[in-house]
């Protein structure tokens, strides 16, 4: 009977049953997309603040190798149990050497490096590394050095050095010289617009210091540090260890990058791994916020329709009451019409917030996202939790009809 | 005589300064049928709705069926209408979305289970066999208030109310329809008390009482 009834009062107002229904499915829709990018946005987001910056920094142990790591560990990275989270690296050799160009001179430092290597690794995908991968900020005037003897020079040195892309640059050190061609200049708003940047390997033979590298700048994904993430590894257990190990906090990271590169000691570029967490955090919290504020505009879409549709049906429902209908038996009514109303609506609200995601995921992060399992249930129950949050008020209400007001006779 | 189905001691209703009813001391022998006349304002609907359960008095005492309706909640009155009561208004009142079988179910759902077979005889009984499935819209006033009818009587009320339920019928539907309450009020036995403009719509009940302005002047007894 209760189905007859609510069969026939939706066919008798489906204008306001379409209503109630667009409210929910746009309610469960949103969230469905929300939290459904939710989850691609933070690691969309780690990928790019990753852009900005290194956030580990393998230098020479004290100790051990002589104040070098060697270039041949490099490709090592690449095969960590860590690989896949890091998204960059590249080496430096760093040297003091005399600029010369025209009449002016200066000493400064000569960095060779990797602007974008492709490095083949055996059994591992060929990658590309270096400066571009690692610093995408860097705005060059020109072009990034193609050849050996072609180097980029930083703004501040250039304008000093009264040198312009095309210029040319001898560079001395341990009675070598080496004359570049200046292919661009560099702008970073840091210590390397003091710089001359050139290839790895020429770099190395100027500075007599073949194979060798400085330091090495790792770009890795980490999740925020929490409080089992700042444990002194040497202090744990067996299974912390293994735990610890086994979650991408940037010390564990780092530490597996040490590993493999002989006499180094990593160390994590604390200001940036912070301030990422700390804002990708930030990140969710709006999003859940934001998925809260649009659930509770289509509970008041709900309400407001309900509100409308209640006036038009108080002397139905007076009439129930004098049939005999307590309050018990009008709630079920009402609430059983707009749970059916919910379920379609939370159906098609995930199928179309489904969608949504999948379009602002294109748009915004160029990529395609698959929507998680738990997603179906969150979607039906947000139409649920609209649908009953809209229903109170226009409950109240029908609970309040008196049934003499209404049916005068 | 009968014990008395309805006892009121001082009954009144009052709407701020206007008392609808003034202190009333009323008993309704069980089985009887009470018409009630009056003019317009007279208090005749304040009486049979707070009879009915479905207004509460402001003061004296109402017992129905052997029950104080001042000592029921709001559902406790609920469950009184559906079990003890069953009321035809003037205007027809029914859910104008569901058809003719389906008004009538309703009241089994609240009293109880709907039972579609029991709800059909109920509608041939009051002659509306063959318009089981219209809604009430493709009805005609006398059959609406027949469905009302059929309604009223499903769940075995020991109480009918009629608040003026001829009041929109043309005289011949009017006979069809006080015929009908005689007939189905011989073999259910149920009490009834009418509420009526029309002299000759009381004459078909046992006692006529008059109201003036709230307050019962005059009692009738129609011979038998
Ligand atoms: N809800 C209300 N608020 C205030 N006054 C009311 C209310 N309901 C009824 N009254 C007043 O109570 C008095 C009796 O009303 P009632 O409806 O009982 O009259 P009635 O005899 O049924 O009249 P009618 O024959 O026109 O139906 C009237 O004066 C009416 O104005
Ligand atoms: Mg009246």
């Amino acid at each position: 009977m209760l189905f007859r009834i609510l069969k026939n009062s939706f066919l008798k107002r489906p204008k306001s049953v379409f209503l109630v229904f667009l409210s929910i499915a746009m309610g469960a829709a949103v969230a469905t997309a929300f939290l459904g990018i939710a989850g691609e946005v933070s690691h969309k987001m780690a990928l790019e603040l990753r852009s900005y910056g290194a956030n580990i920094l393998l230098e020479p142990s004290a100790v051990e190798g002589g104040g070098f790591l060697r270039e041949e560990d490099l490709p090592n990275i690449k095969t960590v149990f860590w690989k896949y989270n890091i998204t960059g690296f590249t080496p430096y050799l760093f040297g003091v050497a005399e600029f010369s160009a025209g009449d002016k001179k200066e000493r400064g430092v000569v960095s060779g490096t990797w602007f974008n290597k492709e490095l083949a690794v055996p059994g591992e995908e060929t990658t590309v590394q270096g400066i571009k991968v690692i610093a995408p900020w860097w705005d060059v005037q020109g072009d990034w050095p193609a050849a050996a003897d072609e180097a980029i020079v930083g703004a501040a040195l250039a304008r000093r050095l009264k040198i312009g892309v095309g210029s040319e640059v001898a560079t001395t050190a341990r009675g070598r010289t080496q004359r570049f061609r200046v292919s661009g200049i560099v702008t970073t708003g840091g210590y390397e617009e003091e710089q001359l940047f050139a290839p790895l390997v020429t770099v190395q033979e100027l500075l007599q210091q073949q194979g060798k590298v400085s330091r090495v700048l790792v770009s890795a994904l980490t999740v925020p540090m929490d409080d089992f993430g700042k444990k002194d590894p040497a202090t744990m257990s067996k299974d912390e260890y293994e735990k610890w190990y086994c979650t991408a906090y940037v010390t564990a990271v780092a530490k597996n990058v040490e590993e493999v590169m002989a006499g180094s000691r990593a160390k994590p570029i604390w200001q940036i791994a912070s301030a990422e967490g700390a804002l990708l955090n930030k990140l969710n919290s709006v999003m859940l916020f934001l998925t809260i504020l649009a659930l509770g505009a289509s509970a008041t879409a709900v309400s407001t329709s309900l509100m409308a549709s209640m006036a038009e049906r108080s002397p139905e429902i007076a009439l129930m009451k004098a049939v005999g209908a307590d309050r018990f038996q009008i709630s079920a009514i009402f609430i059983g019409e707009t749970l059916i109303i919910s379920v379609a609506g939370g159906v098609v609200g995930y199928l179309l917030g489904d969608q949504l995601a999948e379009i602002i995921s294109r748009t915004v992060f160029n990529s395609t996202i698959s929507s998680p399992l738990w997603l179906f249930p969150t979607a039906i129950i947000s139409a649920f939790v609209v649908a009953i949050a809209g229903s109170v008020a226009p409950l109240r209400r029908a609970l309040l009809v008196e049934p003499v007001r209404v049916l005068k006779g | 005589m009968a014990p008395a189905i309805i006892e009121t001691n001082g009954l009144t209703r009052s709407y701020g300064d206007i008392c609808a009813l003034k202190p009333l001391d009323l008993q309704v022998p069980e089985g009887e049928w009470l018409s009630v006349m009056g003019h317009s304002g007279s208090g005749k609907s304040t009486f049979m709705n707070l009879v009915g359960g479905l207004d509460r008095p402001t003061a004296g005492s109402l017992k129905v069926g052997g029950e104080d309706l001042l000592m029921l909640s709001e559902d406790g009155l609920a469950r009184f209408r559906r079990e003890f009561v069953g009321i035809i208004f003037q205007q027809h009142h029914l859910v104008p979305y569901l058809t003719a079988v389906e008004n009538v179910m309703l009241a089994q759902y609240f009293h109880s289970v709907p039972d579609e077979a029991e709800a059909r005889s109920a509608l041939e009984r009051v002659g509306l066999g063959h318009r089981l499935k219209n809604r009430p819209g493709e009805l005609s006033g006398g059959e609406q208030q027949r469905v009302c009818i059929a309604r009223a009587i499903i769940n075995s009320p020991k109480l009918l109310l009629g608040d003026e339920p001829t009041g929109n019928l043309d005289h011949k539907s009017t006979v069809m329809v006080m015929e009908l309450l005689k007939e189905l009020r011989a073999e259910e036995r149920f009490t009834v008390i009418m509420v009526t403009h029309n002299q000759e719509v009381a004459t078909w009940g046992d006692r006529t009482i008059y109201l003036d302005d709230g307050v019962l002047v005059r009692e009738e007894r129609m011979r038998s």
